[in-house]
């Protein structure tokens, strides 16, 4: 009696396990450009260099106002002291960029009417960048007594910084406006569930004669060590100027596999997928696009996964992987020296691999983000990137049988990825047609050719 | 249209796994799932022929796939070694850690507990269902109708009850808005978890007053893990830290044990 059922019971999970679409994807091909943080106006980006309890935070400044404007508060779990900040060097989070950020290959096809042959070739181009400012500075008043502790109080190169503790918000946010960061109005609300978890408040300004002494041209990141079992980003803060959507890159590096948010889905960025090749030279927009449409598509609510991977290696590489220097830049605590294996193919490798990337990308409002960000670290060693294809049709004579062929079958693969493209990107299929150059076709008296094509040379 | 209510958790479950694969970004491959399915079985099978159980072979079999079906949804690891793991410690808990027919342990929770201790790739994904309130409907009502036929519905609601109070005290305290507290309790494997878990006639006390207290008690321990200690696994640990007080509430607190066969006896009839 209940050995069917059980039966249909079994068959059922079966089925289920079966239809699990995976799809094999080579991953070879060649890197021809990618689309950086800086593509994307407001992008805050954060490195995160966490094992076990122990964090490195390295926060970028792209402030584009006057210098003397700058300050920012992050709730921050424990004091900091002195020793556990550090100015570090743009040139590090530029590089965990360059290697993370999504990117876009490029295949020829080869010469039908010769034996096969894959040629490849790398073009570079730049993007737009562009940002915005996270605060204010005004006017600086003596600090009084509002409930709130000065717990550490001491320059670092440039910056000026301030370790407060506070007992009740509406003292702290006084505090703030009184030593001149000028910090908006309802600060005091958001700032309130830290003060009762008793987070610290990480005050940061900059010394303007230091900084102009410096002779560096933009602000360098700050980057602080603190030991603790929270493993969050604060983002209510960031929503305090209700300056709607905002993005923001994070980079995580662990020693175990991929990060993942434990109050937000972690979704996958689209991959994989076969594009015109007259995306080169849009490539930027192109992902913008694309990742506006993947965001609508999951309500805006979820986090997106841009790349996880080991950073010993890459394939294909969009720079060369972090050196182990350049990883202890990044605030890698954990790896020995290793050294750079030199090579000219394209894997290259460090004799250390025990350090995993995940790239983040949130773009977050005050409604579909009311919660800080909470992360994990998981035994997830998958590898995934942002991956985008193109392949180059061969140009050249194609008066052999075979050429004819290869002719006949380009047409509806250049149709397929334009109908690829406008799914991601949401564009006009009619727009990307004008930019297609479509092959024109000699008519087949075989049956292969639609006999409309001939009449309709549009279709 | 079932008469044994397994067989609408087994449909349940799966068409969960179904839903989640299909529409959610799940880090989980079907060798993984597959693994699973296999130790669970057949390490039922293997202890079930040991010690020469009475029980009909294909009710534990189904038994061993609704374990393996939890831990597919709620457990994720990087090698099937772990799942095999996860999926033979799992089974062999109810051997185990038994007493008068009643298990020390929901298996599942054993099997999820077990992998994030033992080994160094299991994590639980808290964050992958979302907060969709579709799928708030579609667990409540189908852990509904499990729920009414296995009569143990007031654990879920003592347990959800408690848990969502204590949050909402301390979102209050913390003068957090309300949206923060609701995007925190929306979550898909806490309703999982509430409806499946900790509804397991086998391993929760016998007499409903006990089973609120040990449902409240629950719900305080991973209340104090998760927002004190931090721990994202906190409903499970909580749940396998309680759990063996069943024994001991029902050795003070006596009511008629649940059976499965008491289904199978109208089945037949």
């Amino acid at each position: 009696m209940n050995i069917p059922r059980i039966i249909i019971s079994l068959c059922l999970a079966c089925i289920l396990v079966l239809s699990f679409a995976t799809k094999a994807i080579a991953f070879c091909g060649f890197y021809v450009g990618g689309a950086d943080a800086k593509i994307f106006n407001k992008a805050s980006q954060v490195v995160i260099a966490r094992n076990g309890d122990r964090t490195i935070l390295t926060m970028a400044n792209d402030f584009q106002g006057a210098i003397k404007d700058f300050a920012m508060v992050i709730p921050v779990p424990v004091a900091i002291k002195r020793e556990q900040v550090h100015i570090g060097k743009r040139t590090t989070i530029e590089k965990v960029d360059a290697f993370s950020q999504p990117r876009l290959v490029e295949y020829f096809d080869p010469d039908p009417c010769e034996t096969p042959r894959l040629n490849e070739s790398a073009i570079n181009y730049n993007n737009v960048p562009s940002s915005a400012p996270s605060g204010t500075l005004r006017r600086r008043i003596s600090t009084q007594d509002l409930g709130v502790t000065v717990e550490d109080n001491f320059k670092v190169n440039e910056y000026e910084i301030v370790i407060l503790s506070a007992k009740q918000s509406d003292g702290l946010e006084t505090w703030l406006q009184q030593n001149g960061y000028n910090i908006p109005k309802g600060a005091s609300e958001l700032l309130s569930p830290y003060i009762k978890q008793n987070l610290k408040f990480f005050v940061a300004k900059i010394d303007v004669k230091e900084f102009n002494k410096s002779g560096y041209q933009v602000l360098r990141p700050i980057q602080i060590a603190f030991e603790s079992p929270k493993f969050m980003l604060p983002i209510r803060l960031g929503t305090i100027n209700a300056r709607g959507e905002q993005d923001l890159v994070i980079y995580v590096l662990s020693p175990k596999g991929q990060v993942e948010l434990t109050n937000y889905r972690t979704v996958k960025v689209p991959t994989g997928t076969e594009i015109p090749e007259y995306i080169k030279s849009e490539f930027g927009a192109f992902y913008q696009a694309t990742f506006q449409k993947v965001y609508e598509r999951e309500q805006k609510k979820v986090a997106f996964l841009e790349y996880a991977w080991n950073v010993s290696n890459c394939d294909p590489c969009s720079s060369a992987p972090p050196t182990a220097a350049e990883l202890k830049e990044a605030g890698v605590f954990w790896e020995d020296n290793g050294e750079i294996i030199p090579s000219n193919s394209r894997r290259r490798s460090i004799s250390q691999g025990n350090t995993f990337i995940t790239r983040l990308h949130v773009r977050y409002t005050r409604d579909k983000f009311p919660e800080d960000l909470l992360f994990q670290e998981t035994g997830n060693r998958e590898n995934f990137q942002g991956r985008y294809v193109m392949n180059h049709p061969f140009k050249g004579n194609l008066s052999c049988e075979a050429g004819k062929k290869y002719q006949q079958t380009l047409r509806p693969r250049l149709e397929q990825e334009a109908s690829n493209l406008a799914n991601l990107t949401g564009w006009s299929i009619r727009d990307i047609y004008s930019k297609i150059d479509f092959p024109t076709v000699q008519s087949q008296p075989d049956g292969n050719n639609p006999f409309w094509r001939n009449v309709w040379s549009d279709k | 249209m079932f008469a044994d209510p397994r067989d609408y958790q087994i449909v349940f479950l799966a068409s969960f796994l179904g839903l989640g694969i299909m529409t959610r970004d799940w880090s989980i491959r079907p060798e993984l799932v597959f693994s699973l399915m296999l130790s669970c079985c057949l390490t039922q099978l293997v202890l079930g022929s040991l010690v020469k159980s009475t029980e009909n072979i294909w009710l534990t079999l189904k038994s061993a796939l609704i374990t393996s079906l939890g831990l597919s949804l709620l457990l994720r690891a990087d090698r099937v070694s772990t799942m095999i793991l996860a999926g033979c410690l799992a089974i062999a808990s109810k051997f185990i850690f038994t007493v008068d027919r009643k298990h020390w342990f929901n298996p599942a929770n054993f099997g999820i507990v077990a992998a994030l201790l033992l080994t160094p790739d299991a994590w639980v994904s808290p964050g992958q269902w979302g907060s969709d309130w579709w799928y708030l409907l579609l667990f409540i009502g189908m852990g509904g109708v499990v729920l009414q036929r296995v009569g143990r519905w007031d654990t879920s609601v003592a347990f959800l009850g408690s848990y969502a109070g204590l949050e909402i005290a301390r979102n209050i305290w913390l003068g957090l808005p309300p949206d923060v507290c609701i995007h925190k309790l929306m979550s898909g494997s806490l309703l999982l978890f509430a409806l499946f878990m900790i509804t397991d006639p086998r391993s929760i006390p016998n007499a409903r007053s006990t089973r609120i207290i040990w449902s409240i008690a629950i719900a305080i321990l991973a209340f104090i893990l998760r927002n004190y200690f931090y721990i994202n696994e906190a409903i499970f640990i909580a749940l396998f830290a309680i759990s063996p007080l069943t024994i001991a509430l029902d050795k003070f607190w006596t009511a008629p044990q649940f059976t499965w066969h008491s289904f199978d006896r109208t089945k037949t009839t």
